[in-house]
């Protein structure tokens, strides 16, 4: 089953950037002057590049979020911390004319902000009410998209549209430059994640355990969330809010290879890039005039999944 | 040596005691009365400012000397993940080398090696309460402080724990919760009684079982017939 998956996503890997509207001819594109060497090279090769480490970088937060606080519905996106990211991304569209440091600055402003809202209240909140956390998440979630409708209203035709387009997640790339710094910050983020997996298995037992076992629960705590936030914050502002994928792939991994979740990192990062990539693949051949944007897709599939989780939730997890 | 100097906190109210090395102490009180707050406040789960490990405040001691120095365990296993095993658990108990070997004895000791591979969170309250005891014999803490952990064994079992302790091998200092007083007679440990917070009564094990003090902290609840401490059904009040 495990080779089997491997072997699939490899493959939808390496087709990926083939597929499209308009089609590649493969004999070309070493020929630096045809205009199949500059789709592959310039549009799709990145895209897809781009579409992987967002898709690992959201899995992977999904799986450290709901190791963190216990929780198998808590990711980024159910606390409201992606939300956080949009709205700060939004803010810049529309008083800094989308200047990418600015989208950058408020995008992380944003999801820190909210990341701190959380961890303060989780600390007042005894450590078994992770659903009172929850709740706080969808009311930060509910005030954010509020303050969204706000900005509409403030602002002009042109840039209410590259807001919609915005939250509607985007994986138009045009070359590597845009690509660069989600590349780093993946690699970066799996780094720090895989070199905190020690003290993330003691958390997987209990906070208790953890301190018992001379942990710094607090400080650990911190610095998950911290990374985290600040990489799903990157991911928002390139390529928009995502959402899902940070809920269904910890889920199917778990399922898929039944290990404690600290053996999962480099599978969740993995195949989260594979996810998106194939929802990619999907939004843009499924269209006829244009790609469907990629968040319909993952919350398509997300939705329905979602609900079946609620439903199913006590039987796996008490 | 371990020192309570005058702890207030949540429920308990002004407890004092001292713990000298190779002694060993059991916790005795009411539902309610404080000992598994002042358990949590010995290993600084809760903090406060009025322990001493060998005159060192408790919450100066860096973490990893301190989890070397003093261990909790609880009445019950909790743990999040659904797919960490026994083995699983028992290696996180250790702190310097990942010894199998070591693991494996510790599970023949307490019978439950077939348990080896399975799911923590499958296991019966009886089982989690082995492996907890078992965790605590692979960390092997200066101070390890054990919640009731006879309260959900068989008899048998019981009887195990018991020999386990007398025989002082697999633990250095021992403090333990216990609402058995057959349990804590035959230890024979120094005995420390709360009743709502606040320490009732603290000394050598042969003075709290003297029948006139066994009278004014349990009433009529509990008998002595033959030297073993009853239950007693009919009489209460």
């Amino acid at each position: 089953m495990k080779y089997v998956s491997l072997l699939l996503s490899i493959a939808v890997l390496v087709i990926a950037p083939f597929f499209g509207e308009i089609a590649v001819n493969i004999q070309q594109i070493f020929n630096p002057a045809s205009s199949s060497s500059m789709l592959f090279w310039e549009i799709r090769f990145p895209r897809v590049i781009v579409a992987f480490c967002s898709g690992a970088i959201l899995a992977l937060a999904g799986l450290v979020f709901q190791s963190v606080f216990r929780n198998p519905l808590t990711t980024p996106f159910t606390l409201g911390v992606a939300s956080g990211a949009t709205l700060g991304t939004a803010l810049a569209i529309v008083f800094f004319g989308g200047i990418l440091f600015w989208q950058y600055a408020l995008s992380f402003f944003g999801a820190l902000l909210t990341v701190a809202v959380l961890f303060l209240l989780s600390r007042s909140l005894k450590s078994a009410q992770t659903s009172s956390l929850l709740l706080v998440g969808i009311a930060l979630s509910f005030f954010y998209s509020a303050a969204l409708m706000v900005l509409y209203y403030l602002s002009d035709f042109e840039q209410s549209y590259s807001i919609v387009r915005f939250t509607m997640g985007s994986l138009n790339i045009v070359g590597f430059d845009t690509a660069y710094p989600i590349i780093i910050v993946s690699l970066l983020f799996l780094a720090s994640i895989h070199l905190l997996r020690k003290p993330l298995r003691l958390l997987l037992t209990s906070l208790d355990f953890a301190f018992l076992k001379g942990v710094h629960v607090t400080r650990l705590v911190m610095s998950l969330l911290l990374l985290t936030s600040l990489a799903v914050a990157l991911c928002v502002s390139v390529v928009g809010p995502i959402g899902f994928v940070g809920l269904i792939v910890p889920h199917i991994i778990k399922l898929l290879y039944r290990r404690s979740s600290d053996m999962l990192i480099l599978p969740t990062f993995f195949y989260g890039g594979i996810f998106l990539v194939a929802c990619d693949l999907v939004a843009r051949n499924l269209g006829a005039a244009s790609d469907i944007p990629i968040g319909v897709v993952t919350s398509f599939l997300g939705g329905p999944f979602f609900i079946y989780l609620i439903l199913h939730r006590h039987k796996g997890s008490r | 040596m371990l020192h309570v100097a005058d702890l207030t906190c949540q429920i308990l109210k002004n407890v004092s005691f001292t713990l000298r090395e190779g002694e060993n102490l059991t916790i005795l009180g009411n539902n309610g009365s404080g000992k598994t707050t002042l358990a949590r406040a010995l290993c600084h789960l809760l903090p406060s400012q009025n322990i001493f490990l060998e005159g060192k405040n408790m919450g100066e001691i860096a973490s990893h000397l301190r989890s070397q120095a003093i261990n909790y365990i609880p009445t019950t296993l909790d743990i999040y993940d659904e797919y960490l095993s026994v083995s699983d658990y028992l290696e996180l108990n250790q702190f310097e080398s990942a010894d199998s070997r070591k693991r494996e004895e510790i599970l023949e000791v307490l019978e439950i090696e077939h348990l080896k591979d399975s799911p923590c969170q499958s296991l019966s309250s009886g089982e989690s309460s082995l492996l907890l005891i078992a965790g605590a014999m692979l960390h092997r803490a200066q101070y390890t402080i054990l919640d009731e952990p006879t309260a959900n064994l068989d008899q048998a079992k019981k009887v195990k724990i018991y020999r386990l302790l007398k025989s002082g091998s697999y633990f250095q200092n021992t403090i333990i919760i216990t609402h058995d007083l057959n349990l804590a007679y035959k230890l024979g440990y120094d005995v420390l009684y709360l009743e709502e917070g606040s320490a009732r009564f603290f000394g050598s094990c042969g003075d709290f079982f003297d029948p006139s003090r066994l009278e004014g902290c349990f009433g009529n609840a509990v008998q002595n017939i033959g030297g073993n401490f009853v239950v007693n059904y009919d009489e209460i009040r």
